[in-house]
């Protein structure tokens, strides 16, 4: 026993002399362009910007390509960039946008309104990546290039939300692209791993799996924000967490990503590292099944909402979240404290249960959660908890992604209770919104199943209102009504945080960005 | 054989739970977008369909494209694949090195200090796990001492060799880049060690029981009463006869490690194919799968011929024709 206590203390001082191990602080060198080196898990199987988005897709993406506007801040802005002005007609169907005229793509040609109509009929016709935020609304027909640079949208109905999702609506050089068509496949296969784009950054070498490295253009069209901007990234796929930090503190990476909340605690403490730390727009909710007993029960998901414990959730990620105040992310344009919204009341979890059909309960609940997420095992072993004193039970079930999504696509198989982070992709309450609605059963944040003839209605006309004096206050009761439905356990948003050696300057967040994503442009290196 | 492996492969990926075109299609993607996706990819046809499109093309040398990233699967292969051979017989390599003369000299030297030092690394090797043996080795040596690189397979910002054979090493030698080659080695150093470990705990064990078995054999006191030296008769007589069981592990150990380097690769940026496997696994993306199985399974057959075309040279009594 002695002998083990020992070995034990010995193992832990030889940890504890390693974690403590002087950080180094350099960046890479390609002659006198200073490369950051960004440490991230998730691989980019293809930057075609018709086909896939992801957080390390559209990171890369947006370095390569632009758009015709841009997300930018906290809150985000939608800002000029390819596009220097823009207007709509009142119903908010039509929307003409003016390009700037010195864009110029990386193979020098200039990027014109018809390679913005070709990108966007590209997108369309490929109906992959992207083209679910638009293709029901907009026909390729419906895009007018009136002149060179000015360009119109003609939607088949009003769209309010339009304008939001157009940042994600990538121009790529048709000039370039066709030379590069196979049986045509409008360039699929070549712009996999090639681009074609008049972003900040062009590719320098793609080791698929291994390594990405972009470089800056010089004389970038639209210039660059800092003398000292970054020469190039090289997104470098570590895979491990251990190794994602080890790299950081041994200054083989400049950023890392998706540590968990003590290793960010702990890299934080480190000389020479900061931890951006922001709310983001990612929310984490326990989906319940509306459509199926027992959870078809209102007053028994009303019981299941009074009883979690919402402090839990910020102690799992050490307070660096905070609780959802209405089923949308504060960042969400028309969020708001929806009043009385759901905390841990013991006294009403029990009010509600007894008018249930299962006053004492006694019956078992499934929790499915993705198998190796430890925060949501985490937070199904507070639920165990918090049930027991409802005498509910739980059961823990840990799926793989793929077998979560499958049980989830339909109401026979979704489970009572599903753990479920949702981003949306634009700031738009649309893009919220519509997760509630028909069209959205059997989207993995479409679990819940939830059924409610005036909320629909209510989103459906949401849309379409051009005047955001009007759509606000629809927006505020479709708030309020999912709230009184609970339809899932609103949970919380958990901050956004990187790892970063602190000569990186320039960094921007934007919740509208996914989990990982930074945007690269603004990127500088104070370090000499 | 080969026949029954993607009959199996096929089955299995098919019968889990889990669209594929769905994961494919990404998480906002409509139901449009969805059929799309399957009827590109023929999902939409009936699984013998299915299953004898995939037999075409298998025959052709097409073994699919990847719905996650819509490469080809043989184009993937031919890139993560060598990657895996390098570190599997660079490591196999050097546990054979050490393991069988450990082994020889633990049974040898049955019961002393050396014995008992041997069988401490051999119950280590199989006893500690892989993973959490690369990250202290990572923490220690490289974070630490800074000696060696954390992982990948050369810097950052180093260009590798134009490929000729893919292999890393292989080319580098063929390009004459000395430099590209030594670096490649220091990257390699500590995969190759932590991957090394438990072949070497296995080879030195099977090793060690099958010569102390030998040495206790009527013809090896015949040759010590002779006067042999004892070298001669370890090394010459003894080695020879526990060879057989210990070839037989190693050629087991190859296989194995082939297809089970995920968490050596995972902890040292290892491009390899068992991550490429996991990857394609965890999103239902069976054209990989089905791929990385068909060619694990093939060396596994060719680690076995090359085995038992072994055995021969090592027994004569093997090669020789039995009585008709």
């Amino acid at each position: 026993m002695i002998m083990r206590v020992r070995v034990s203390l010995l193992v832990t001082a030889v940890l504890a002399a390693l974690a403590v191990a002087p950080p180094v602080a350099a960046f890479e060198r390609a002659g006198d362009r200073k490369i950051l080196v960004f440490a991230g898990r998730q691989e980019v199987p293809t930057i075609d910007p018709s086909v896939k988005y992801d957080w390390s897709i559209r990171m890369m993406q947006q370095a390569l390509y632009d758009a015709l506007v841009k997300y930018v801040g906290n809150p985000p802005e939608i800002v000029p960039w390819l596009a220097e002005r823009w207007e709509s007609s009142p119903d908010a169907r039509t929307w003409t946008f003016h390009l700037v005229r010195n864009a110029r793509f990386h193979t020098g040609d200039p990027v014109t309104a018809e390679a913005v109509r070709w990108s966007f009929v590209r997108t369309l016709r490929l109906n992959a990546g992207p083209a679910w935020m638009l293709s029901d609304f907009l026909k390729e027909d419906a895009i007018k290039v009136l002149d060179d640079y000015t360009i119109q949208f003609t939607l088949t109905q009003p769209y309010a939300p339009f304008l939001s999702f157009v940042p994600w609506w990538y121009v790529m050089n048709p000039k370039q692209v066709l030379t590069q068509e196979q049986s045509g496949d409008l360039g699929q296969k070549w712009l996999t791993d090639h681009e074609a784009g008049s972003g900040p950054f062009r590719i320098k070498r793609w080791e698929q799996g291994v390594l990405y490295e972009i470089e800056a253009v010089d004389g970038y069209w639209k210039g660059w924000p800092s003398k000292d901007h970054v020469g190039g990234v090289i997104l470098k796929i570590v895979r491990e967490a251990a190794a994602q930090r080890a790299a950081l503190l041994r200054g083989e990476a400049d950023i890392v990503e998706g540590l968990s909340a003590d290793d960010f605690d702990q890299v934080a403490r480190m000389p020479g590292i900061v931890v951006p730390n922001h709310p983001g727009m990612t929310t984490f909710g326990i989906k319940l099944n509306t459509q199926k007993a027992p959870t078809k029960d209102p007053n028994l998901r009303k019981a299941l909402a009074y009883a979690f414990d919402y402090e839990a959730l910020l102690k799992i990620y050490n307070g660096n979240a905070v609780l959802q105040t209405s089923p949308f992310p504060n960042a969400t344009r028309g969020h708001i404290g929806v009043p009385g919204f759901y905390r841990q009341d013991l006294a009403r979890a029990k009010e509600f249960l007894a008018k249930s059909a299962y006053p004492q309960g006694g019956i078992e609940l499934e929790y499915v959660y993705v198998q190796g997420l430890e925060e949501e095992r985490k937070m199904g072993l507070v639920l165990i908890d918090n049930l027991a004193r409802l005498g509910l039970r739980l059961k823990l079930v840990p799926l793989t992604w793929p077998n979560m999504v499958a049980r989830g696509a339909k109401v026979d198989t979704s489970p009572e209770m599903m753990a479920v982070f949702t981003t949306p992709v634009s700031t738009d309450p649309d893009a919220v919104a519509y997760q509630y609605h028909k069209n959205s059963w059997g989207k993995y944040y479409g679990s819940a199943f939830y059924a409610n003839d005036g909320v629909w209605a209510l989103i459906e006309r949401a849309r379409t209102v051009a005047r955001w004096e009007e759509r606000a206050p629809l927006y505020a009761e479709i708030q309020k009504r999912i709230a009184a439905d609970a339809p899932e356990i609103f949970g919380m948003l958990a901050n956004r945080r990187w790892g970063m050696r602190d000569y990186v300057k320039g960094f921007v967040f934007s919740p509208v960005r996914f989990t990982g994503e930074v945007d690269l442009y603004p990127l500088a290196v104070a370090a000499q | 054989m080969l026949f029954g492996l993607l009959c199996l492969t096929f089955a299995i990926s098919h019968i889990v739970p889990g669209d594929p075109a769905r994961l494919a299609a990404g998480p906002d993607a409509n139901e449009t977008m969805v059929r799309t996706l399957r009827t590109k990819y023929g999902l939409d046809q009936p699984l013998p369909v299915q299953f004898g499109r995939y037999l075409r093309g298998v025959l052709s040398g097409d073994l699919g494209e990847s719905l996650r990233s819509h490469h080809a699967v043989l184009d993937d292969l031919v890139r993560y694949f060598p990657n895996t051979f390098e570190l599997v017989t660079l490591s196999l390599g050097l546990a054979v090195l050490l393991g069988i003369p450990l082994g020889m000299l633990s049974a040898v030297r049955k019961d002393t200090w050396v014995d008992h030092l041997a069988r401490v690394v051999a119950v280590s090797g199989v006893a500690l796990p892989a993973f959490w043996l690369g990250l202290m080795l990572q923490l220690l040596i490289a974070l630490h001492l800074g000696v060696l690189p954390l992982g990948g397979r050369l810097p950052l910002t180093a260009a590798p060799p134009a490929p000729v054979t893919h292999l890393l090493f292989v080319d580098a030698l063929l390009r004459g880049e000395w430099g590209t080659f030594v670096t490649a080695l220091r990257h390699a150093l500590l995969p190759v060690v932590t991957l090394c470990f438990p072949a070497l705990a296995s080879i030195m064990r099977v090793n060690r029981a099958e010569m102390i078995e030998t040495l206790t054999q009527d013809y090896i006191q015949s040759a010590r009463a002779q006067g042999f030296s004892g070298f001669r008769i370890v090394t010459r007589y003894a080695l020879r006869n526990a060879m057989i069981p210990t070839l037989t592990m190693i050629g087991l150990r190859y296989g194995w490690m082939l297809g089970g380097t995920v968490l050596v690769e995972t902890v040292f940026d290892w491009p390899g194919i068992g991550l490429y496997a996991v990857n394609a696994a965890v999103s239902s993306d069976f054209q990989p799968i089905m791929g990385v199985t068909l060619l694990i399974g093939l060396n596994f057959m060719l680690a076995n011929l090359l085995v038992d075309l072994a055995y021969g040279w090592l027994d004569p009594r093997i090669r020789r024709p039995g009585p008709r």
